[in-house]
């Protein structure tokens, strides 16, 4: 069931084209994450969303009603902002009661001082879910505290208990993880997936950061210049992104792009690496010619003999060791070219700075992409032919 | 550690400073304020509380305190209000907001003693076009209205001159003369309330501006609104110009605007009774003291957040 619907979005700010005709249909319980670089329009996007700005143009529907007109109070959305944007003068728990007491408590009910005296019953019940929601995000002894009195964590906690109390049609996250350090941060991430699978409600999640749509959505809208380049399964996303601007976001280290070019039979190729598969035009046969741009991803090369066919080779300019895996950084082509190597500790160990190291890459696993960006498939079959005849 | 001189030399100008600008004529109106000294006397005779006692008993002076808090009273409150409502409405308007502040700053940037003028011409019982506005309404509905009636038979208030009117008419002019001031402090503190809050509250479902008010502008306005209450006050406390002005002589019909700093002046500058005005300098310093340490003890208690 489709629980939120953006059609033909578009949004201006003076000349500005911020959103450039996004069409997303979010599924009832779905974890879709937007994510993108700094000034994509992610962000706006999620505030058109949650009505804090209006697109220019485009309808957003909400449980199939069209909302445009309809005001952030009314949409029934909960949002969690990326300073928090907790009240500062209140406890976390009254910051918790505040979506509770303005929606569900008269004027009276809500006066200082007396309130609590004219709606007894409501205010034992707000205060019930808001204990509730506390234990579940383990902030109940937090709750007589200021926010200015709170870490980091423990505010991003409040912020996410204030939007829970209530029960949204939506969860709109805008980029909550990223006043966190980064050990939190990555507990977090773990942590509000499980959230989420426990609430089943929809989350609409902003990030900048790939590692936290590929490690939490169902689905991720990769966004760049105001448009989905890309929608889909964060796998999906990973190994097989249509555009060379997904494929360069995604993924950390980068994927290494090499420039190559196409030979008359479709294959790709790089110095003296030559791609077995052959660019596939679909019922065209094979796309011939010209330039092209052919992506590895750093686990997708492996280091290996000198003088083994189809291998590259580069000089050593960098390591960085994370521990399970050793990234190497070569020079190849006398340094015209960088490219990343993940190795395992024991590979990397021997491999020292300015030394000349071999690399070949995995079957099946390069992308090659097109002169403008977008992805040209590959046939397996036909290529495996032809590769004999090369 | 070895004890050179070095510090004093550090401290020593700034200390120097302090006690000579700032502690010694404190301390020397404290002193005088137990004297009977006059300017030019070769010597003054101590008399204790004297002062004091006077200050407290004599009729003048109660007709004193009587003036100054109905003026602080009257003023600070509804400059405070004025200037935060039109702080607020200033913020909300896209456009002339720049010619607005410009407007109702006006008054804190003329000098009181030549706005005077204008207002006595204002005022004035006859000529003036309050009155004469005012004359304009007799015979219409608003002789339903007794006081109204009353001023139609019998003429309208002598606004400056009438013991009934005169310390009320003057706190008006200070209300006039001193909500700008606060305005443009609301605007100052209104700049540094987060929108994201304002976004979190629309999202918490508030609907009504006043529901933003209550949950947001107000409660990050505290600070402000502590700082410009004690300044109003403190200004109220001070005011001396508009009464110099408007009654050169003694402090307005039957001495009903005889604020304390028209006495302090009347009786040390003008009658020359310098332990007198000491005294009354003395008890100004405390109310001031007061409310500064009121000021201080709420911005540690209440509205400190951070």
């Amino acid at each position: 069931m489709t629980a939120i619907a953006l059609k033909a979005i578009e949004k201006s700010f003076g000349s500005t084209r911020v959103l450039d005709g996004i069409d997303l249909s979010i599924a009832d319980g779905e974890f879709l994450t937007l994510v993108g670089p700094s000034g994509c329009g992610k962000s706006t996007l999620l505030r058109i969303l949650a009505g804090l700005e209006a697109p220019t143009s485009g309808i957003v529907e909400i449980d199939g009603r069209i909302v445009n007109d309809i005001r952030p109070a009314s949409r029934n959305l909960a949002m969690v902002f990326q300073s928090y944007a907790l009240y500062p003068h209140l406890s976390v728990a009254q910051n918790m009661m505040t979506p509770l007491k303005l929606r569900d408590l008269s004027f009276a009910g809500r006066l200082p001082l007396v309130g609590p005296l004219l709606a007894r019953e409501a205010y034992r019940s707000i205060l019930a879910r808001v204990e509730d929601t506390a234990q579940i995000l383990k902030i109940d002894h937090l709750l007589d505290r200021k926010p200015g009195q709170l870490s980091g964590g423990q505010r991003q906690r409040a912020a996410l208990g204030r939007a829970m109390v209530r029960e949204p049609i939506a969860f709109l996250m805008d980029e909550p993880l990223s006043n966190l350090d980064a050990a939190l941060r990555i507990h977090m991430r773990a942590e509000l997936a499980e959230l989420h699978r426990s609430l089943k409600s929809t989350f609409v999640y902003v990030t900048h950061d790939q590692a936290e749509a590929l490690t939490m959505s169902d689905r991720m809208a990769v966004m760049m210049d105001g448009q989905i380049l890309q929608l889909g399964a964060p796998e999906e996303i990973y190994n097989n992104p249509v555009d060379i601007r997904v494929a360069e976001f995604v993924g950390a280290p980068k994927i290494n792009l090499l420039p190559g070019t196409l030979d008359s039979a479709g294959h790709a190729r790089f110095g003296d690496m030559v791609l077995t598969r052959v660019t596939d035009g679909g019922d065209a046969g094979p796309v011939t010619s010209g330039p092209v741009t052919i992506g590895l991803r750093p686990e997708h090369l492996a280091l290996c003999d000198s003088g083994a066919p189809q291998s590259l080779s580069g000089r050593v300019v960098h390591k960085e060791n994370l521990g399970a895996d050793v990234y190497l950084h070569l020079a190849v082509q006398d340094g015209a070219h960088r490219i990343v190597v993940r190795t395992t500790p024991r590979e990397g160990r021997t491999a020292s700075l300015g030394r000349t190291l071999h690399v070949r890459r995995l079957e099946d696993q390069a992308m090659v992409f097109g002169p403008n960006g977008n992805r040209l498939g590959l046939s397996g079959v036909a290529g495996r032919t032809v590769a004999e005849v090369a | 550690m070895r004890s050179g001189g070095a510090h004093w030399w550090f401290v020593g100008p700034a200390l120097f400073l302090m006690v000579v600008i700032l502690l010694m004529p404190i301390l020397m109106a404290g002193a005088l304020s137990f004297t009977s000294y006059s300017l030019g006397n070769p010597g003054a005779a101590f008399v204790g509380f004297d002062n004091y006692e006077k200050i407290f008993t004599r009729s003048t002076y109660a007709k004193m305190f009587g003036a100054t808090f109905r003026y602080v009273f009257v003023v600070v409150p509804l400059s405070v209000g004025l200037g935060l409502g039109a702080a607020l409405l200033i913020n909300s308007t896209k456009r002339f907001g720049d010619l607005y502040k410009t407007i109702y700053f006006l008054p804190v940037m003329a000098a009181l003693i030549a706005m005077a003028i204008v207002w006595e011409f204002a005022l004035h019982p006859t000529v003036g076009i309050v009155n004469s506005t005012l004359e304009r309404g007799c015979g219409t509905f608003l002789e339903g209205w007794s006081w109204f009636a009353r001023g139609c038979e019998r003429g309208f208030p002598l606004w400056l001159t009438d013991r009934d009117y005169a310390i009320w008419t003057v706190a008006f002019i200070g209300v006039w003369q001193g909500f700008g001031f606060n305005m443009v402090l609301y605007l100052a503190g209104l700049t540094s309330v987060p929108r994201e809050l304002y976004h979190a509250a629309e999202m918490d479902g508030a609907k009504s501006a006043w529901d933003r008010f209550r949950l947001v502008t107000w409660p990050m306005l505290g600070p402000t609104t502590v700082f410009v209450v004690t300044i109003s006050f403190i200004r109220s406390f001070q005011v001396f110009d508009t009464v110099e002005a408007f009654y050169p002589q003694g402090g307005g019909p039957s001495k009903s605007v005889y604020v304390m700093m028209f006495a302090i002046y009347e009786k040390a500058i003008q009658q020359n009774l310098m332990g007198i005005g000491a005294a009354i300098t003395v008890v100004f310093l405390a109310f001031v003291m007061f409310l500064t340490l009121v000021q201080r003890w709420l911005v540690e208690k209440r509205v400190h957040y951070s």
